[in-house]
């Protein structure tokens, strides 16, 4: 028997990952079901139109087609996040250019797209809204006329095509302009991008035993998908079951939408099962991409650097429906005055209806958008002052115990040290061959924080007459590497062996509840009901084996492998079998642990902070981070070369060292993409110009630096599972601002709009100033 | 619609007959026809490379070839890589460093390696990347994929 | 649809006589608009097996003939002494990436006509001649005359590219193929291409195309003039570039105004020729 080595940090090979190596592990298009259709979507062409009529005559002709679903046929059940405003189809009218408002079942791939085309509807062309000032225009037409009517789980303030306007104000900002020495105020403005996750979108929905129907999805939560498809079609839950294979990424994009119960729809019509795989396309073109955002910032401070106040307006295009973005706007605000201690600050955050694809969550969350403002701020400031930008930031960086803008009190906070860990390595590095002719080079940094921790999970652990262990979430690895997480938190817990453990897969018949990957919230919180459900199984071992043993339970100890004995007398030992089995044959059943909860953090006080209607109030573990980019920039292109990135967080706890260092890089990777070329680009019409990876650009290896150093600090967190947080989101946060700010570095242009792509690069070099 | 055509693929050394439309990317008759689901579909457009197959040892896009076209050239997939359950030093490697988040990339990208590493068995870290340039990762920034190629070379990451 | 797979240049010309008929080169381009759904040809003619179309060869003159056929891949791994065919050579590896340049071929991409794509640029540089053949037979169309404007060519109906003669160029010229694109492996924002003899200090001739600029390659003898007998110093250079720039037509696309393209036009031109000075002519790599 080889030695026990403690699972807890290693970087352990995903679970799943000689699967993926040699091509058996399935993904949602991977699966063929018995007798399956295939599905596919008629969209508008309009971006905003009245819906006069619809003909499916020459569709339903075509041999093939087994069903045919469009608005007129649904019972009207609006659904949405905190605004209820969505369709399963488009009702009455159509919102955006290529929204769905018909969809086919058919025989093959094929007829069901041709069919999909010879469906016609008449539409009434309406003025479009295509921008945040077109859409908040007074005379504007009303994209939502029937706004309130719907069902909200909050009051937003919401009036014509203001979906939700929220504030948060601590101190007195008015009064403290007077006490700076130094105010620097700018507009930054961002762009939407698209997850571009390698494996697009795709559901099958097929009836099963009992009037049931089975889904299966490629989703980032089960739970949700199930609550989504009950609510939109109006089927009670125990009608639904929703599975999910592996996930080929997610990144916010996918989570229950309207394809899942469009399938499901078919399904029920046809009898049969329905496959529904979006095209790169239509994927682009109906899901939804990140808030392009407005922030008006103002940051001040005294001579000798000492921030006393910030003042922001974050307006969020949330496209066609409200879907997340009170949620988005919320976590914008309240990363608005950054790890600081800045005492006075309001940020007033607004989010608006648009003719265009809805915006919803994706990686960062509004964290991006508010970071590329805040941190080039610090820097314009840095500037002002005659201070050096990482200076600034240590002289003003939050301490722990110190609380966060409403009023949550942070225990632990390593934001000094991630800059200082950034810096150093950075000037440690060995220096790069100098810039070719033509080209400037610059550091910047940016600081960063985010939160892990949100809602609701559960995990249940089962210890089996063999001695192994069944374990049981809810939580859905949708390629961060949770499935393993989970099973090293396990096994740490228990001290056994990784390979004796056996992690189920997500099922609303069995899992216990999860809210969703998320918020990047797995670790942090399905770790802890993990940790503390096999806490219970540790406790019901030892109190097995002292009745075995005829000792006390406090003279027991678990040892590595799978083993409970008598603390200091190494011979007197059981293994988990024989406990497991005097459990089941002397007991009567099996040892099991169970363990559920909320998040349970504090919530915003009132006493100290001024909130108007912030979706949120209570949320996690903070994180920290500091990410510091080094870049060439031609002057003659307009070309960013980024060269090397340094990104120090602090993870608490890395549970798995590897997965950890490759969530930071691959953030940093997505992270530059949203700050030099991903861009959605809508024409005057209110058409996705660039709806194909061809023309929407991610980072090629060639495109990326060679050198992404994952700084990985860990102080663990009091509340978290072995002191674990999350890492999911937060390297993406703060890359567009670093490479900003290397660029201000290195040739006095300040860019304030991203994309920084070379032609808004040349028009800054060459701008007034 | 199309009529079917019928004709026969070398597939990872076996001989398997095929029945598809004229029009059928190789892609299609692997994943469709044949059950070979591991080349997976990202784009289909030929730019995100998780569908590169080989043909005659070289990478290719299987979105971008008519299976109707391929005629006796061997198509080598990522089922055919690992040998009696063995996987191949690429597939080991890439494991084993951590190399592999959500995996829909991963089959085109260890195609695409053994192939270049076939070609350029001691390769630089840069030639690697160069190597690679046409696969897309949405997960890793790369970082571990190109570890895991050096090591798969011998050399060090 | 109907597939052939023809296994001479007679039965695929027989075949491309009939409405609706397309070649199927590398497929590169033609499958990925099948795919979008864009085309839909009744007839698809594979040139794969007609082994004539692959042959590459020197010409007695030093020039290099490249069967439409070849790959991208293929034509990358030549090392050409003659310039022009050098500088063809070149651009073809730096068409898309590793798997695309495997199957990608000459006749496809100069067929196709994409100006944002290396071909077209590097072909019109080199005066190279493009072999036609059709029902008719056989006819040379220079590569300037070869490219129409946005995806079209002067390729009459049931022709087909054969080959690409390149000529060798002027003896002991440097050449150099500056490709700029917003990421590695895409489509040009603006490429130049250069073919530059100097005599000691000075210039003696040069020949410069840019591409994704207009719908066609651009290359003027009154650029090229302006710049023969100079030091290639910076007024000339700008001089050269502006006028480019100005009979330039770019599109405004998500990759770029046509403003910026036009405004990197002599930036860019100013670059690949020093460059091209730079390298000096290869007598030996």
């Amino acid at each position: 028997m080889s030695a026990f080595v403690e699972p807890l940090g290693q970087s352990l090979p995903r679970l799943e990952a000689p699967d993926k190596a040699v091509g058996s592990a399935r993904f949602i298009d991977d699966h063929v079901l018995p007798g399956m259709l295939h599905a596919a979507i008629a969209q508008s062409p309009h971006a905003h139109a009245r819906i006069v009529s619809y003909d499916v005559g020459k569709a339903k002709a075509l041999p093939g087609v087994r069903a045919i679903v469009t608005g007129a046929d649904l019972q009207v059940r609006r659904v949405g996040g905190m605004l209820k405003d969505e369709t399963m189809l488009a009702v009455g009218k159509v919102r955006y250019v290529g929204e769905p408002v018909a969809a086919v079942a058919a025989r093959d791939p094929e007829t069901a797209a041709l069919a999909a085309q010879l469906i016609e509807v008449t539409y009434e062309a309406l003025p479009a809204v295509l921008s945040i000032d077109a859409a908040l225009d007074p005379a504007a037409p009303l994209i939502h006329p029937d706004f309130a009517s719907y069902v909200r789980t909050m009051e937003g303030n919401s009036r014509g095509n203001l979906i939700w306007d929220s504030e948060l104000a601590e101190g007195d900002v008015d009064g403290a302009w007077r006490h700076c020495d130094e105010i620097v105020e700018a507009v930054y403005e961002t762009q939407a991008q698209q997850h571009a996750y390698l494996e697009t979108n795709g559901v099958i929905a097929e009836p099963e035993q009992n009037g049931r129907l089975r889904l299966i999805a490629t989703c980032q939560s089960v739970h949700h998908v199930q609550i989504r498809v009950s609510e939109e079609l109006g089927i009670p839950m125990s009608r639904i079951r929703v599975q999910v294979p592996r996930v080929g990424g997610g990144f916010g994009g996918k989570h229950a939408t309207n394809i899942h119960s469009i399938a499901a729809w078919l399904a029920r019509a046809t009898g049969k099962p329905v496959k529904l795989i979006l095209s790169r396309a239509m994927d682009m073109e109906i899901q939804k991409s990140r808030h392009p955002a407005r922030i008006r910032i103002k940051t001040g401070a005294k001579r000798d650097g000492q921030i006393v106040a910030r003042e922001a307006e974050i307006t969020l295009d949330g496209g066609a429906f409200a879907d997340e973005s009170p949620n988005v706007l919320a976590f914008a605000m309240l990363m608005a005055r950054g790890p600081y201690r800045i005492p006075n600050a309001r940020i007033r955050g607004r989010a608006v209806y648009t003719n265009k694809l809805r915006a919803g969550s994706f990686r960062g969350f509004g964290n991006p958008q508010a970071t590329f403002a805040g941190e080039s701020q610090i820097d314009e400031l840095a500037q002002r002052l005659g201070l050096d930008p990482f200076d600034l930031r240590l002289e003003n960086a939050m301490q722990p115990g110190d609380r966060w803008i409403g009023g949550q009190t942070i225990p632990s906070c390593q934001i000094a040290e991630c800059l200082r860990r950034v810096r150093d390595a950075q000037r440690k590095a060995k220096p790069l061959p100098p810039p070719k002719p033509g080209r400037k080079r610059g550091i910047g940094v940016a600081s960063v924080t985010h939160i892990s921790g949100l809602m609701g999970t559960s995990a249940s652990v089962q210890l089996r007459t063999d001695g192994t262990v069944a374990l049981n979430t809810g939580c859905v690895d949708i390629g961060q590497g949770s499935d393993t997480a989970m099973t090293q938190l396990c096994a740490s817990a228990l001290k056994l062996p990784v390979e004796r453990i056996a992690y189920a897969t997500q099922d609303t018949d069995f899992s216990p509840y999860n809210w969703k990957t998320a918020g990047s919230r797995s670790t942090y919180m399905t770790g802890r009901a993990v940790v503390a459900a096999s806490g219970v199984v540790h406790e019901k071992i030892l109190e097995h084996a002292a009745e075995m043993l005829e000792c006390a339970v406090a003279d027991l100890e678990l040892r590595p492998g799978g083993r409970v004995g008598l603390v200091g007398v190494p011979g007197k030992e059981l293994t988990f079998k024989d406990v497991a089995l005097r459990s089941q044959f002397r007991a009567g059943g099996p040892i099991q642990g169970f363990n559920g909860l909320v998040f349970d953090g504090p919530r915003f006080d009132p006493k100290r902070a001024l909130v108007a209607r912030l979706a949120f109030d209570n949320l996690g573990a903070y994180a920290f981070g500091a990410q510091c980019a080094e870049v060439d920039v031609d002057e003659v292109t307009g070309k960013i070369e980024v060269l090397r990135v340094w990104s120090a967080h602090d993870v608490g706890k890395a549970v798995n060292f590897g997965s950890c260092e490759g969530q930071i890089q691959g953030g940093v990777a997505q992270g530059l993409g949203y700050a030099l070329y991903e861009e959605m680009v809508w024409d005057d019409d209110g058409r996705l110009a660039n709806p194909s990876f061809a023309d929407y650009k991610i980072p090629g290896s060639l495109d990326l630096p060679a050198e992404i150093v994952p700084i990985v600090i860990e102080d663990p967190d009091p509340t978290g599972p072995f002191g674990a947080k999350g890492v999911g989101e937060i390297s993406l946060v703060g890359v567009a601002p670093a490479i900003a700010n290397a660029v201000a570095a290195a040739t006095g242009a300040r860019l304030r709009r991203l994309p920084m792509t070379p032609e808004r690069v040349i028009a800054a070099l060459e701008g007034p100033g | 619609m199309s009529e079917r055509l019928e004709y026969e693929l070398d597939v990872n050394g076996e001989t398997l007959p095929v029945r598809a439309r004229p029009e059928a990317t190789l892609l299609e008759v692997l994943r469709d026809e044949l059950a070979l689901t591991g080349t997976k579909r990202g784009c289909n457009q030929g730019v995100c490379g998780a569908c590169t197959v080989l043909l005659d040892g070289e990478a290719v896009r299987g979105c971008l070839t008519l299976a109707a076209n391929v005629g006796t050239r061997a198509v080598t997939t990522i089922e055919g890589l690992a040998t009696n359950g063995a996987l191949s030093p690429v597939q080991r490697a890439m494991v084993e460093s951590g190399a592999i988040q959500c995996g829909f990339c991963t089959p085109g990208m260890i195609v695409t390696l053994e192939s270049f590493l076939r070609a350029n068995p001691k390769p630089t870290a840069e030639e690697v990347r160069e190597g690679i340039s046409g696969n897309l990762c949405r997960c890793s920034g790369y970082v571990k994929i190109v570890e895991a190629a050096l090591i798969a070379a011998g050399g060090k990451p | 649809m109907r597939f052939a797979s023809p296994e001479t240049l007679q039965e695929a010309l027989a075949l491309l006589d009939e409405d609706g008929a397309r070649c199927l080169a590398g497929g590169q381009s033609l499958v990925a608009m099948m795919n979008a759904r864009l085309v839909a040809p009744s007839t698809l003619v594979s040139l794969r097996r007609i082994v004539e179309l692959s042959t590459v060869a020197s010409l007695q003159d030093g020039g290099l003939r490249i069967g439409a056929m070849a790959a991208h891949s293929a034509v990358a791994r030549l090392e050409p002494a003659a310039p022009g065919p050098r500088l063809v050579c070149q651009a073809a590896a730096m068409i898309g990436h590793p798997a695309i340049r495997n199957q990608g071929t000459i006749g496809g991409s100069l067929a196709h006509a994409d100006p944002a794509a290396d071909y077209p640029t590097v072909t019109v540089a080199a005066d190279a001649r493009i072999v036609v053949a059709g029902a008719a037979g056989r006819r040379t169309i220079a590569a300037a005359d070869f490219f129409k404007g946005y995806y079209e060519t002067a390729l009459a109906p049931g022709e087909m590219i054969v080959a690409v003669e390149v000529p060798p160029g002027p003896a002991r010229a440097a050449v150099h193929y500056e490709k700029y694109s917003l990421v590695h492996g895409d489509f040009a924002v603006i490429s130049v291409a250069v073919i530059l003899a100097m005599e000691g200090e000075r210039c003696a001739s040069i020949r410069l195309a840019v591409g994704a600029c207009a719908p066609a390659p651009l290359r003027i003898s009154e650029a090229e003039a302006l710049l023969a007998g100079t030091r290639l110093d910076d007024n000339a250079l700008a001089a050269a570039g502006a006028l480019l720039a100005e009979i330039s037509d770019p599109i405004d696309d998500a990759r770029g105004s046509a403003e910026f393209r036009r405004k990197l036009v002599p930036r860019m031109v100013k670059r690949a020729i020093l460059a091209a000075k730079e390298k000096g002519p290869a007598n030996h790599v």
